[in-house]
């Protein structure tokens, strides 16, 4: 089964994570890529990405004509994805025990963050019953 | 460059979305593949997928003790990730593009939906001013 980890970051967060020591963001690096390695290792990595900062974000809707009309993003929005894991396990268990290690992974002065992540299967097509 | 075009859907809409009738579900999941099929022609799609109903989402943190705590998803959430597209793009402005054509999908009656998609781009590693 594949499931999506969404790592849901607030707004707010975007800004102090860029006054964070450098070695407190290698830190937390270091310990993502040991569980991208170890994920990798077990067969259960299908991808990650991280994404760019909120505010080079555009919300895009199709005009009457087709042609898109672009604004920046949901202003009222609170937490903005900050990246994502897909990883294809056993049992939805699995799938948080994997979100919890990325909760898990260091804030400055190496302290877990402790950071929601939001668990997702991922379908491989439409629901049966809609077909 | 790489983008994800994010699928925002009002909570209610997942409820509603299985009442639409049979033909209107078909064609709005018709035009989704051919769209998907377009892009998978020009060699722009790199992935897309589609997520579970968001009462199976489980919102997971680390616990002090790094094990697992798991909830519901965020109750007071108006939207929810639907599906999204990663697309592998020469510029911003086509990721726009396709995100408007995903926009109008047909809805109920097979009038476009026009819904709003939320277009990031998708970092290879964690921006410069980090590392």
């Amino acid at each position: 089964m594949k499931y999506i980890l969404l790592m849901n970051a607030p707004k707010a967060g975007f800004e102090t994570y860029r006054a964070w020591s450098q070695d407190d963001v290698q830190a937390h690096y270091a310990v993502l890529q040991r569980i991208n390695k170890e994920l990798s290792e077990s067969g259960e990595f299908v991808s990650t990405a991280g994404l760019n900062w909120p505010d080079q974000a555009k919300v895009v809707r199709a005009g009457k004509d087709g042609a898109p009309l672009t604004d920046g993003v949901f202003p009222e929005s609170k937490e903005f994805l900050a990246g994502y894991w897909i990883v294809d396990v056993e049992t939805p268990e699995r799938a948080y025990e994997i979100a919890a290690r990325i909760s898990g992974a260091p804030g400055p002065g190496g302290i877990a963050l402790g950071m929601p992540i939001e668990v997702r299967r991922v379908m491989s097509g439409p629901p049966e019953e809609l077909l | 460059m790489k983008y994800i075009l994010m699928m925002h859907c009002p909570k209610t809409g997942y409820d509603t979305f299985g009442a639409w009738p049979k033909k209107d579900i078909q064609a709005h999941m018709a035009f989704m593949h051919s769209l998907n099929k377009a892009l998978r022609d020009s060699g722009e799609l790199v992935s897309a997928e589609g997520l579970d109903n968001p009462h199976q989402a489980k919102l997971v943190r680390a616990a002090k003790d790094g094990e697992p705590i798991t909830d519901g998803v965020f109750p007071e959430s108006k939207e929810f990730l639907a599906g999204y597209w990663i697309v592998e793009v020469a510029s911003p402005q086509r990721a726009v593009e396709i995100a408007a054509k995903a926009s109008a999908a047909p809805g109920p009656g097979g009038v476009p939906m026009n819904m709003p998609i939320e277009v990031r781009q998708v970092m290879s590693g964690p921006p410069d001013e980090l590392q």
